[in-house]
């Protein structure tokens, strides 16, 4: 309690600043970030990348973005005062943020900071003087980030009607011109072609071709906001009959979109959408540790490399392989193979508690992964050249070649293991595992058999991820050391964490933000780790309980929030009295 | 139950709709005939280029180097091929199998691209080189070294895989040559980092020792990330060898070097390099040790072959701001250069300006390359795909500062 | 457990067999399998006679003075953990930031030979420069990952932690490049030492002193000053120490700064012995520094120096010790095995660390 009371009263304070300041502040953050991007490399990088081919490059619009969003974020948060000194805070706000990169662009010019800064070179000196002198440059850079910020403002206080419609058709414009090249990847076919001659030239979006996706997203954003209250009110008054006929359509639809995507997007899609499967089984697995038994697990990796060497060397036909056995015949003795590591691996950690497990199963992950490069285990499991030559899966002589083939197995195989990992969560066991997660004292004296309960979470989780390591090892006919590492242990706790621990729904939401989206803009791949541990703390500060957080958090949640609305106007109450 | 029966099916239903449109067959576009397909550009539009390198994680440099000495061959090619500007798409290989293939799976699936140079390593390039090549795509990697990549009894896949870079049976075996032949030693104590480049290395070279009737004395190995090398050398100490072999990445070979002269015990044994050390990066990390540190490399100098390697250098620092950070920016360099050459053979003109390219034709061009002067020696190809004639050399680096990093002056060739 | 059912009467000892599960079975077989290639490998060593007395101080050597920098990484972690009892993962990064924007100015004093003329000073301005960055950057950390997060019990700032670790290795990989630096290598530092008769390079007493110093210094401020009472108290209960007046806040800042600082010695001290610096040098010290801290007894601040100590010592002794005897090839391939399988040990055995962790019982 006591800490509410201090939360509360912190979060009080911080509302009291004055309207200067902010401004100042807004300024400060939004074009800082600006240049940041332009001391790493990013806004260089961003340089060569056109949204709208030969008119706007990235770089340009995230020099004017730090200033627009500077505007519509001071505007956001003076809530309380005048629409006049809104506006002007804004324009202030947007001044600050394109003063702020008019003085990166000066120093670049002035003072030669390449000999310790490597991005501050003449590429980004170019973008950020559109190639003027720099005097004229300073001049467009404060001016222009005056009006991003006063358009930032006047957005903010646009009717919502208007506003709406504008920021879908502007997002989607955005969006298609950042993944144009993944689009156009699904373009190329016959009569798709003439699509991407009218959108796309070979380096990005047509200034029509922008304007065409900006209006159909508007007009569409528009209608849904006037057809929504006609929708809404019929889903309130459907009957149960009708009800389920909507729920059905909606998984129908799913069901054709996953089903039938990958095979029009083509392999690359195929493979990207594979590889999050992957990280769903391996996501699903440590949910059963980690959200359900609370059993913290950094080394799950092990169990991914047990699964994966396994099929390797029962199938493969290098030398050092041991049979010769089908996928089909090696997947059950992999998973097997896993369970028995898997809890192998949770006997030394059996009485280990809270952060030390993170640590133990750190080492214990470490330790398979040195063991698998080792020249000492190099005999039996190819030490760093690996095992080669695994065949690819079969039935019935259809043979399962390519990325999109492959992807539906392992879309079988993470719905099966959905549908285990859902009737084990509802399971006695399943209710075992939440006990000990809550309180290990209370759930002993419960007569819950810790260790089997622990050990069998271990085992369980470690299954997921041996058939995830299967798929791995005949996606890619071949297997290297180098692919276990503890960056996918990492991954794995990252994305259930992100997802939303304990509900499977958020598994399968962080794999795709954290194992897809990068897969997607794989062009930004130097800074791919960048985005990658951003994306991870501005979810985590956005929405700390996950994207898609399980029921059981929802509620405790919102039982959370509402406590702390009670107590700061309490003390809101205590003050003005 | 019956759910997943129902989807068991449609994915295989699915499946098989796709296996049967994905065959490649012969195809005439315009005046141009060829069994895998043509590429046709139109008039005014860019050739695409595909290239796959290590571009992010912790070997980055490994990559980022070869994408920007291919750059390069691009800018000293005007960015324009047989009339048409290049677009070039970098993706990322991640040095690992898993990266290789999902880079290989999207250049793959753009039909326009009619090649791709790299990979950089053995490990992205075995599951990536036959994806390339079911799409009809010919690679040219830059720095995989794997003997399996072209061995004459490679799978169907690597068909298309050709590399302006050795293969590690014949560095690994003329460099247990030289210590034998050249520097009489009748004790070799080896070091590897792991990688299936170096291990490879480490005992092609052991074998040919043994064979040549030397003895090994220790067969020792390290991580990349490792900074202590101390220990492993005071380890290697106790066998007294003649010469310590660690043809291994600039980080952990800077270490040995470094630490190298702190160990009692190994006055009398000489340390040698890989090829991996040819760059300034080197004498950047390994400071004042570098100096009288010897290496073995494919011989680039003047006399050998391309003079033209220090001007490679120079516009490096002058585009990316610092000295090569890898060694093998030069191989990248030659791949992009000997694919754009392959690339203005093959292509056809109609009247009305428009180019055509043959993808069993590319191919078979590229494999035929004979005698390309290049930055890292002459390329030649073989009928399997290798093109970097390997000729050996050691070389001797007789500056610390990275300034003077100049291939004959700094380091100089003290062998042939 | 079994001990016992040794010497208990036949009908009771037939009931404890029955009592021994699996899982003791296989913890008694993880020992055996420990203390078989331990004893076995180091009896076979000695058999074998490969190393002299003076290599095995020099291995003794090298493992104190790499264990001298895990030492130093090590107290960042164990000062936040004992406060917050949280995970700083970004640490290692944060060493890793300091050390190299203090290449610069290093290199930049070796080039006008200050570094030479004045080497006390020159190194006590880089030491500064990196402490004060790893501070700045210690408190951004702590600002936008554990604060938000300081009332809540869940995962999200070790995850945090992760994005931030991940964000400052491309960060600074963006803004000051990929190559390797080399940190200058002054004359005074290539000096050796004669040290009851067995010869050390200058460096490692630095390191080692140096590593010392720091730790007694933090543990004077932990133990005599009013803000390292605070910090006891806060580490002991929060809660409590908020009610009885103590700016919870402030002590928490105070302790990423001095985390910080640590860190920044650690990361110069690291460079100077290793020399290299690039955007990648943090994270495996930071792992094994972490480690250390947990086997010395995590919280505990004598204990995080034990535990940066013995580690070093293990990795540089123990594969020439254990596996060398046993014929293992490659052992030095496997360094972080044993550093690893030594840990998890402790863990079973000895969950508190070798030093014991000075926490409140109930743990967050």
């Amino acid at each position: 309690m006591t800490f509410t009371v201090v939360a509360a009263s912190y979060r009080h304070r911080e509302r009291q600043r004055s309207a200067p300041y902010r401004t100042v502040m807004a300024g400060v953050t939004f074009g800082g970030v600006a240049v940041f991007l332009g001391f790493v490399g990013i806004l260089t990088m961003f340089g060569q990348r056109e949204v709208i081919a030969e008119t706007l490059s990235l770089a340009h619009l995230t020099i004017a973005m730090s200033a627009f969003f500077a505007g519509l974020w001071v505007t956001h948060a003076s809530s309380r005062t005048g629409l006049a000194a809104r506006v002007a805070q804004g324009l202030g706000a947007g001044t600050v943020a394109g003063a702020l990169i008019a003085l990166l662009a000066l120093s670049i010019h002035l003072f030669k900071l390449r000999r310790v800064f490597i991005a501050l070179k003449k590429d980004l000196l170019d973008i950020l003087t559109f190639e003027q002198s720099i005097g004229a440059a300073v001049a467009v850079l404060v001016i222009g980030g005056a009006l991003c910020g006063l358009l930032g403002a006047a957005l903010y206080l646009m009717p919502r009607k208007l506003r709406r419609p504008l920021v879908v058709g502007l997002t989607w414009a955005f969006f298609v011109g950042l993944f144009q090249e993944l689009i156009q990847l699904m373009l190329q076919y016959e009569f798709l072609m003439k699509f991407r001659e009218l959108f796309f030239t070979w380096d990005g979006l047509k200034p029509q071709g922008a304007l065409i996706v900006f209006a159909a997203a508007a007009v569409t954003a528009a209608a849904w906001q006037a057809y929504r209250p006609r929708y809404d009110s019929f889903r309130e008054n459907a009957t149960p009959g009708q009800a389920r006929m909507l729920l059905g359509f909606k998984i129908l639809i799913g069901l054709v979109l996953i089903i039938g995507f990958p095979a029009f997007a083509g392999n690359f899609i195929g493979q990207v959408l594979m590889l999050v499967g992957l990280y769903v089984l391996m996501g699903m697995g440590l949910n059963l540790e980690l959200g359900l038994a609370g059993l913290l697990d950094l080394g799950f990796v092990a169990f991914f490399a047990v699964g994966a060497y396994t099929t390797a060397l029962l199938t493969s036909n290098a030398d050092i392989a041991i049979a010769n056995m089908s996928f089909w015949q090696a997947l059950p003795i992999a998973v097997v193979l896993s369970v028995v590591i898997g809890v192998l691996f949770g006997i030394p950690v059996l009485k280990v508690r809270g952060d030390y497990l993170a640590v133990a199963t750190l080492g214990l992950g470490e330790i398979v992964r040195v063991l698998v490069l080792s020249d000492f285990a190099a005999p039996v499991l190819g030490g760093a050249q690996g095992v080669l030559g695994i065949p690819r899966p079969s039935i019935g002589g259809f043979e399962f070649n390519d990325p999109v083939d492959l992807f539906y197995i392992t879309l079988v195989a993470s719905a099966v293991a959905a549908y285990f990992a859902w009737r084990l969560e509802n399971s006695r066991l399943g209710r075992a595992w939440t006990a000990i997660r809550d309180d290990e004292d209370v759930a002993q004296a419960l007569g819950i058999n810790l260790v089997n309960v622990k050990l069998l979470a271990y085992g369980l989780g470690a299954g997921f991820a041996g058939v995830a390591g299967a798929i791995f090892a005949v996606m890619l006919a071949s297997i290297f050391p180098h692919s276990f590492q503890l960056l996918i242990s990492i991954n794995v706790l990252a994305l259930l964490i992100v997802g939303g621990m304990g509900s499977l729904p958020g598994v399968v939401v962080g794999a795709a933000a954290l194992i897809g989206l990068p897969e997607l803009l794989r062009e930004f791949g130097e800074y791919r780790f960048l985005f990658y541990g951003l994306v991870i703390v501005v979810m985590m500060r956005l929405k700390a309980e996950g994207l898609w957080p399980s029921a059981a958090r929802r509620r405790e949640r919102m039982l959370e929030e509402e406590s702390r609305a009670a107590i700061e106007a309490e003390l809101r109450g205590g003050a003005s009295r | 139950m019956k759910t997943k029966l129902v989807m068991k099916a449609l994915a295989v239903a699915a499946g098989v709709a796709i296996g049967a449109t994905s065959g490649v067959s012969a195809e005439t576009v315009g005046p141009v005939t060829d069994p895998l397909g043509v590429v046709k550009i139109p008039k005014g539009a860019p050739i695409h280029i595909g290239g796959y390198w290590t571009l992010s994680g912790p070997d980055v440099n490994l990559g980022l180097d070869q994408k920007r000495g291919a750059e390069i061959a691009m800018d000293d090619h005007g960015n324009m091929v047989a009339g048409h500007p290049i677009k070039f798409y970098a993706e990322d290989s991640q040095c690992n199998a898993e990266g290789g293939q999902t880079a290989a799976t999207k250049l793959a699936s753009n039909r326009n691209i009619v090649v791709v140079v790299g990979p950089d390593c053995s490990s992205a390039g075995t599951p990536g080189g036959p994806i390339l090549w079911k799409a009809g795509i010919p690679s040219v990697a830059t720095s995989t070294t794997a003997p399996s990549l072209t061995a004459a009894d490679r799978p169907e896949g690597l068909h298309g895989y050709m590399r302006t870079i050795y293969n590690d049976l014949a560095a690994g075996a003329a460099d247990a040559e030289y210590f034998w032949n050249r520097m009489e030693c009748k004790s070799l104590a080896t070091i590897h980092d792991g990688s299936p480049y170096a291990e490879q290395l480490v005992r092609v070279a052991e074998n040919r020792f043994k064979e040549l009737g030397g003895t090994v004395t220790a067969a020792e190995a390290v991580a990349p990330t490792d900074v202590d090398m101390r220990p492993v050398l005071t380890r290697i100490a106790t066998t007294k060898p003649c010469a310590v072999y660690f043809p291994i990445f600039v980080a952990a070979a800077a270490q040995i070097v470094r630490q190298f002269g702190e160990i009692k015990g190994l006055e009398d044994t000489t340390p040698i390099g890989g090829s991996a050390l040819m760059a300034p990066g080197f004498l950047e990390a390994a400071g004042d040790s570098a100096v009288d540190f010897v290496f073995t490399n494919p011989d680039t100098s003047p006399d050998a072959m391309g003079n033209r390697y220090p001007e490679l250098v120079k516009k490096y620092k002058e585009k990316y701001g610092e000295a090569p950070i890898q060694a093998f920016h030069q191989n990248a360099y030659d791949g992009m250069a000997v694919t754009l050459m392959g690339i203005e053979k093959v292509a056809v003109k109609d009247d009305a300006g428009n180019t055509y390219i043959g993808r069993q034709a590319l191919r078979d061009t590229l494999f035929a390359t004979k005698g390309f002067d290049g930055m890292g020696g002459e390329v030649t190809c073989n009928e399997h795909g290798d093109c970097a004639g390997f000729k050996f050399a050691a070389y001797k680096f007789v500056d610390a500062d990275p300034e003077s990093f100049e291939i004959g002056k700094n380091p100089i060739k003290i062998y042939p | 457990m079994t001990a016992q059912a040794a010497s208990a009467p036949a009908g009771t000892r037939l009931k404890a067999l029955k009592r021994i599960t699996f899982v003791d079975v296989v913890l008694w077989a993880l020992r055996v399998i420990v203390v078989v290639v331990v004893v076995g490998g180091t009896i076979g060593t000695f058999v074998k006679g490969t190393y002299t007395t003076a290599q095995w101080v020099d291995f003794f050597m090298f493992g104190l003075t790499i264990g001298g920098v895990y030492a130093l990484i090590a107290l960042g972690y164990t000062m936040v953990y004992g406060i917050l009892r949280l995970i700083n993962f970004a640490h290692g990064d944060i060493t890793m930031a300091g050390a190299f924007s203090a290449y610069f100015l290093a290199s930049s004093l070796d080039r006008a030979g200050t570094l030479d003329a004045f080497p006390l000073l020159a190194m006590l301005a880089i030491m500064a420069l990196a402490m004060g960055v790893c501070a700045g950057i210690a408190l951004i950390v702590e600002h936008i990952c554990y604060r938000p997060f300081r009332h809540v019990k869940s995962l999200a700032p070790l995850i945090c932690a992760i994005g931030a670790s991940f964000f400052l290795q491309h960060a600074f990989r963006g803004m000051y490049g990929s190559t390797i630096r080399s940190y200058p290598d002054p004359e005074w530092m290539k000096g050796r030492l004669d040290l009851f008769g067995f010869e050390i390079p200058v460096v490692q007493p630095i390191v080692i002193l140096t590593a010392l110093g720091a730790m007694l210094f933090l543990y004077l401020i932990v133990q005599k000053t009013r803000m390292g009472t605070a910090m006891r108290a806060v580490s002991e209960d929060r809660d409590a120490a908020a009610l009885m007046g103590i700016d919870v806040n402030k002590v928490i800042i105070f302790t990423f700064i001095l985390g910080g600082c640590m860190a920044g010695i650690g990361g110069v001290l690291y460079c100077f012995v290793y020399k290299q610096i690039y955007y990648f040098t943090g994270f495996f010290p930071g792992i094994k520094a972490f480690c250390a801290a947990v086997l010395g007894g995590i919280g505990n601040i004598p204990g995080a120096m034990v535990g940066g100590f013995f580690l070093g010592v293990v990795e540089s002794v123990g594969p020439a010790l254990f596996l060398d005897g046993i014929g293992i090839t490659a052992p030095y391939q496997l360094r972080d095995l044993i550093a690893f399988t030594m840990l998890v040990m402790i863990l079973i055995f000895r969950p508190q660390g070798i030093l014991g962790e000075r926490l409140a019982s109930q743990r967050a």
